[in-house]
């Protein structure tokens, strides 16, 4: 837990470099620091503008997430552990491993000195300002660990000019400002720890890396997306030797740490008994394939495809077996369980096996060629296929892939294109978690100087002439692609204007934004793979 | 620099030549410059850089300013430096032979790889070359030295943003990024409470805006100064109410119950929210950013791009006028743009639309009275300056002008429209005599000094003499800036006979010079500063939010000056010290998060540190005082609730605090405006001497703020005509004075 104690001394610290900017930074004061190196004027700029700025957020637009994560800061202060899995006093139960529920219940402690209302567990929908400007700071002061952890890597970076763009670009994302800071989550705090164990790889120190990785898991078991890759890797360059031979010691170590990690984690709920209850708050298998807004992935396109071919057996009158519960899902888009008119229905094992079989193909050059960068690209592809073919994917787990390919983008130009389709796409497929007007001016103006600021210098400094014909025609429909968007954006300001929020054409511009998005995620995931697996490590 | 070269169409042409072929260096990496012969001269290896080392070349142009001359720093490609040869198998002694060999272009875009079915993919990637370098050789001490440099210098936020994007070859993009960035700061403060939110049954200035966007959408014109006086009844003048009009009508299209008369009376729906903050915004970007983005070309015309963005960026996240107008709810930043157009008309010497300008300002909110002493002394000043001839005419055009524009502007209270008595509807309600002599706690003279004397007691039922004395305080206090435009005007006023001894006085120069800048102009912001302060200091019926106009100049002053001036220490000093002022109030409001992170922005934004000990500068000593006793006794109020015998202890406290220094600000701003009158027409009878020679060591102190370029290279007449406004007709004499004062303005400014 390293990192958390970090998140909560890192900023004073910063505060004071920055007003002091000629002291030694060695004293013996700050050597516990050193693991910063020098903060540069620059970076501490980033932190407390960007800081600023997200303490204007706070009275901004919040999602039933907020509501969720106070109810889970009264569960984990009010009752005793062995209801913390079981209480459902309200519809929000807690369905986080226990790392986070830890954490929550950490966080708990200093609520209830400000305000025990917050963490009442019968003080439902509780929105005081103590609780929003409690709970919003907590987002920030976490966030400190993906700070920290995007610091280290401008340290140990071969061009520090280039990653302290990346780590700007990660600090200030989009994503992060509006997932976080807005609809209220703590991925900055989650990924943070991602990157710590991202960077100990980097570094060569596996075991550490692997430890952080097990930690994550336990804090949000989604990262279970990105776990094949760990796996294959450490086995692959930490407990066996490059001839493949096992190396017995590292094995156990790692083993036994991961192990470990775990025992602290789930061994009390594994102790009282509530390891099934537990497992089935964490893996609720009644959802359907597509969440509310499809996530822009595959199987968007699939549900877009059987809604245009619905439409034609309509119109044609062909003669097909229409599945008649389809006919009635159609109609919104908008409703939970997608079922599928025309095409036939997809299960969850079917998601299952796609995912796998293209994971398993990135894994096979994982084995053969285990190295750090390989290593990222790998991480980044396993949550990538997973994001495409999984079954019911949030839009919001698209993080998941941008957050490591970005530290992939300033590898060179091809990898650098397939960043900048991805994060527009990305960043552009999490507009509709945002519906608020006042908040949509935020979000789009937001995003586009983001955009500007860090893609603009990148593509400066990596900008390489298509080599042939076949290429430039490539990057002209990759760049139009690009342009669409401020269409796209267009259409979704302005469909609902004429329509006069009709509700038969209301899923039409979330529709319009899943299809177009999926359209450029998928062209980019082909492109991560092809690079892929072609270049050697 | 472009308006400062043509300036100088004879006296320098060589120079200027070679000015603009340096320019043009500054886009070193687009391919066609490479041919340009300067670029050779200063980087003869310069093609055998490569993609990696951008951010050094786009520093070599940057030579035209001059606080920024950084030497370029030779940064090799990793292939060329020698700690790379080990495993290219190179010998490392063969040093320049090798060097001069350049790397052939393949091999260098093949950092990375073209995707996807480049043969060069499938050899071992660049970057884990230079990973393998990474780890053998260590850190490298090249590739940070442009990050360090940036560290070390005193600047801040604002200035090292906008030297990364010129660096990046986004120098075009800082306007836009900046004034899209501040919308987005603005419009998120709008996300906050606003003033009387949710405070039935008379709410608050929000409630009196909206309201009055419903009573003249609804009512007659001679109604709108009469209805209904209890509940916010129109007190600003008819701008604001045509204004108001204006958005009653846009907003009524969209939803009309938003200003349904009498029913919507305390609406809160969001939508309604929504469209009351958006007008706000859109009239900043329609009138205040512009005002501003001007005043940075009049007035800071001469200076490095990067310069003029800085201070852009200083003066586009104004905290204390963000504050109010985006949180509290104001159009505080309409009359602000306009006052300020109307200096930047003046010193582009178009006086008429000035004039306009600033009878408009008055026009939208009475408060714009407080600047009318300095902009009507500048402009009886000009027109003495002018000589009896031309400044007979002028003061014609300006009289006739300004008549002519209150009468159009109060058209609709006039016969033939409405009958004679309608006008003093208008009249009484614009300046509100009877509501006493202080309301709230407000920072200023009145209620410092209640606090031993209660004037209010002893003057009970005297109000007249309180009047007469807040009145003549006031006018005392702003007499120097008075007699300091009118006397300057005097000591430099264009004599004929000065034509005979001035060799390169032009024929033309009398037929232009009503539109050319005078030289009293530098004067006109701490006349400004000292004029609104005075009156916020002294005047009847102040609200603290009237702080906002004292502030425009100050922060004018400041965002030109460099970090270690007496007028950024002073600007940036009286700024916070503004906007703590105001906390009572923003915190009545529940803006006490927007004001905490505005204060961190902005102070972050233009490198200000309070705590930072200055010895030597009053100033800087005095703030970190001040900004001590404030954390205190924000930290007090947060721990102690208030006695019940002092429930005001709070704001008393503020006011006992903020008051002395709007007190030493003003009295601070007297002695600027001796300094610079002398700097300017302190040299009488030695015109005809050689600039350089009279300048006097008293003078190096003054209008360096905003004025001061240091002339270096010989390019100090291209500066010193310009001045730091742009136009530059009015060569003559007074260039030669003007020479002189910017000769003695440089030195201590520029870092």
């Amino acid at each position: 837990m390293n990192t958390v104690k970090q998140s909560h001394s890192s900023p004073t610290d910063q505060l004071d470099d920055s007003q002091k900017p000629h002291a030694p930074k060695s004293t013996s004061a700050w050597t516990w620091l050193n693991f910063l190196g020098d903060v540069s004027k620059s970076e501490v700029d980033v932190l407390l503008l960007s800081m600023a700025f997200k303490f204007l957020l706070f009275p901004a637009y919040r999602s039933t997430d907020f509501e969720v994560h106070r109810n889970w800061l009264a569960i984990t202060h009010s009752l005793p552990i062995s209801q913390w899995y079981y209480d459902t006093t309200s519809e929000w139960t807690l369905d986080y491993p226990p790392f986070f529920a830890y954490f929550e219940s950490l966080m708990s402690i200093p609520a209830s000195f400000i305000d025990p209302k917050i963490v009442d567990l019968q003080n439902l929908q509780y929105d005081a300002w103590t609780v929003i400007a409690y709970q919003r700071l907590t987002v920030i002061i976490s966030e400190l660990v993906l700070g920290a952890a995007l610091l280290r890597f401008i340290r140990v970076s071969v061009d520090p000019s280039r990653q302290r763009i990346l780590s700007a670009s990660l600090f200030l994302h989009p994503g992060f400002l509006m997932i976080d800071h807005i609809h209220f989550q703590y991925n900055g705090f989650m990924f943070g720890i991602l990157l710590w164990s991202i960077l100990m790889a980097c570094e060569g120190r596996k075991l550490a890396s692997g430890i952080l990785f097990a930690v994550l898991l336990n804090f949000k078991h989604i990262y279970m997306y990105l776990a094949p890759a760990y796996f294959i890797y450490l086995l692959r360059s930490y407990c066996m030797s490059p001839a493949g031979a096992i190396i017995p010691t590292r094995f156990i170590s790692l083993a036994n740490s991961v192990l470990l990690v775990f025992l602290a984690s789930l061994g009390p709920f594994v102790l009282m008994g509530q390891l099934p209850q537990l497992l089935s708050r964490l893996f609720p298998f009644t959802r359907g394939l597509n969440h509310a807004y499809w996530a822009p992935n595959a199987w968007a396109l699939v549900t877009a495809a059987d809604r245009v071919l619905l439409q034609l057996v309509k119109h044609l009158g062909v003669e097909l077996v229409v599945n008649e519960s389809g006919i009635a899902s159609t109609s919104r888009g908008l409703v939970g369980d997608t079922v599928f008119a025309v095409i036939p229905n997809i299960k969850p094992i079917h998601t299952f096996i796609v995912t796998i079989i293209f994971q398993m193909v990135y894994l096979i050059k994982l084995w053969s060629a285990p190295t750090y960068k390989s290593f990222v690209a790998a991480l980044t592809l396993c949550g990538y296929a997973s994001y495409m073919f999984g079954w019911h994917v949030h839009e919001k787990a698209i993080l998941l892939v941008l957050v490591p390919l970005t530290l992939l983008a300033s590898e060179n130009y091809a990898y650098y294109k397939t960043f900048v389709i991805a994060s527009v796409a990305g960043v552009f497929s999490l507009f509709p978690l945002i519906f608020t007007p006042a908040e949509t001016l935020l979000k789009i103006v937001y995003s586009f100087i983001w955009g500007g600021m860090i893609l603009y210098p990148l593509h400066k400094q990596l900008y390489e002439f298509p080599s042939s014909l076949p290429w430039v025609l490539l990057e002209s429909f990759e760049n139009a692609y690009l342009y669409g968007f401020a269409f796209l954006q267009a259409f979704v300001t302005l469909f609902p204007l004429m329509t006069g929020g009709n509700p038969d054409t209301e899923f039409l511009p979330l529709m319009a934004t899943s299809v177009y998005c999926a359209v450029g995620l998928i062209w980019s995931f082909i492109r991560l793979s092809t690079l892929y697996i072609i270049q050697q490590y | 620099m472009d308006e400062a070269s043509d300036v100088m169409p004879s006296e320098l042409p060589v120079e200027r030549r070679q000015r603009h072929t340096r320019d043009r260096t500054a886009s070193l990496n687009s391919l066609s410059h490479f041919k340009s012969a300067s670029s050779k001269h200063i980087r003869p290896k310069s093609t055998l850089r490569n993609r990696g080392s951008n951010a050094s070349m786009k520093s070599v142009g940057s030579d035209t300013d001059h606080s920024e001359i950084i030497a370029p720093i030779p940064r090799r490609h990793l292939l060329q430096t020698s700690q790379s040869l080990h495993w290219l198998r190179v010998d490392t002694s063969s040093g320049d032979e090798w060097l001069n060999r350049g790397v052939s272009p393949v091999s260098a875009s093949s950092v990375g790889s073209v995707f996807p079915n480049n043969r060069m993919s499938n050899r071992l990637s660049f970057t884990a070359l230079m990973e393998h370098e990474r780890t053998t050789v260590g850190p490298s001490s090249t590739a940070d030295a442009r990050i360090l440099e940036d560290d070390q210098g005193n600047i801040g936020a604002g200035r090292r943003f906008v030297r990364w994007m010129h660096r990046n070859n986004m120098k075009n993009w800082v306007v836009p990024s900046a004034i899209a960035a501040s919308t987005l700061v603005k419009w998120c403060i709008g996300f906050g409470t606003y003033s009387g939110h949710n405070r039935p049954p008379i709410f608050g200035d929000y409630e009196a805006q909206r309201h009055w966007m419903e009573l003249t959408v609804h009512l007659p014109v001679r109604e709108w100064y009469t209805y209904d006086l209890q509940y916010w009844g129109l007190d600003y003048p008819p701008l604001t109410a045509y204004v108001s009009w204006l958005c009653g009508r846009i907003g009524s299209l969209i939803e009309p119950s938003w200003f349904a008369l009498q029913a919507s009376r305390g609406l809160e729906t969001g939508g309604s929210k929504l469209f009351m903050r958006a007008t706000v915004v859109i009239f900043d970007l329609l009138l205040y950013i512009p005002a501003l983005y001007t005043f940075v070309c009049a007035w800071q015309g001469t200076r490095s791009s990067r310069k003029r963005h800085a201070a852009l960026l200083t003066l586009l996240f104004h905290p204390a006028l963000l504050l109010i107008d985006f949180g509290h709810f104001q159009y505080n930043s309409v009359m602000l743009g306009l006052t300020l157009l109307a200096i930047n008309a003046f010193a582009a010497g178009h006086d008429l639309f000035g004039a306009i300008f600033f009878v408009l300002s008055l026009g939208f909110k009475q408060m714009a009275l407080y600047y009318a002493p300095a902009v009507g002394s500048y402009l009886i000043g000009k027109c003495i300056y002018l000589g009896p001839v031309h400044g007979t005419r002028l003061f014609l055009r300006l009289a006739l002008t300004t008549t002519l524009a209150f009468i159009i502007m109060f058209a609709p209270f006039l016969p033939p429209f409405s009958p004679l008595s309608t006008i003093a509807a208008p009249i009484i309600r614009i300046f509100p005599f009877g509501r006493g002599l202080f309301e709230d706690k407000v920072a200023n003279f009145w209620c410092f000094t209640n606090v031993l004397v209660k004037w209010k007691h002893i003057f009970a039922s005297r109000e007249g003499i309180l009047i007469k004395a807040s009145t003549g305080l006031t006018a005392l206090g702003f007499l120097p800036a008075v007699a300091a435009l009118i006397f300057g005007g005097y000591k430099t006023r264009l004599q004929k006979d000065a034509q005979n001894h001035s060799v390169d006085v032009s024929p033309s120069m009398a037929p232009a010079s009503p539109s050319s800048p005078t030289p009293i102009l530098p004067l006109l912001p701490y006349a400004l500063l000292t004029c609104s302060m005075s009156f916020f200091l002294f005047s009847f019926q102040v609200h603290e939010k009237t702080i906002l106009i004292p502030l425009l100049p100050l922060t004018l002053l400041l965002s030109g000056a460099a970090p270690t001036d007496d007028v950024f220490l002073w600007g940036a000093l009286g700024n916070n010290v503004g906007v703590f002022s105001m906390w009572p109030l923003l915190k009545k409001d529940g803006l006490g998060l927007q004001y905490l992170a505005m204060l961190i922005l902005w102070n972050r934004l233009i490198g200000y540190n309070p705590f930072k000990l200055r010895y030597g500068h009053f100033a800087g000593l005095l703030s970190s005082v001040v900004h001590t006793v404030i954390i205190i006794l924000h930290l007090i109020e947060l721990a102690v609730t208030p006695p019940a015998r002092y429930p005001d202890l709070f704001p008393v406290l503020n006011v006992l605090t903020c008051t002395p220094i709007f007190g030493l600000i003003w009295l601070w701003s007297i002695k600027r405006l001796v300094e610079v009158s002398w700097a300017i027409s302190g040299l009488p009878g030695k015109r005809e001497k050689e600039p350089s020679s009279t300048v006097s060591a008293i003078s190096t102190t003054s209008s360096s703020a905003m004025f001061g370029h240091s002339p270096m290279r010989g390019e100090m007449g291209v500066r010193a005509t310009s001045l730091g406004y742009a136009s530059g007709r009015g060569r003559g004499q007074a260039d030669a004075r003007r020479r002189a004062l910017v000769t003695s303005a440089g030195g201590d400014q520029e870092h």
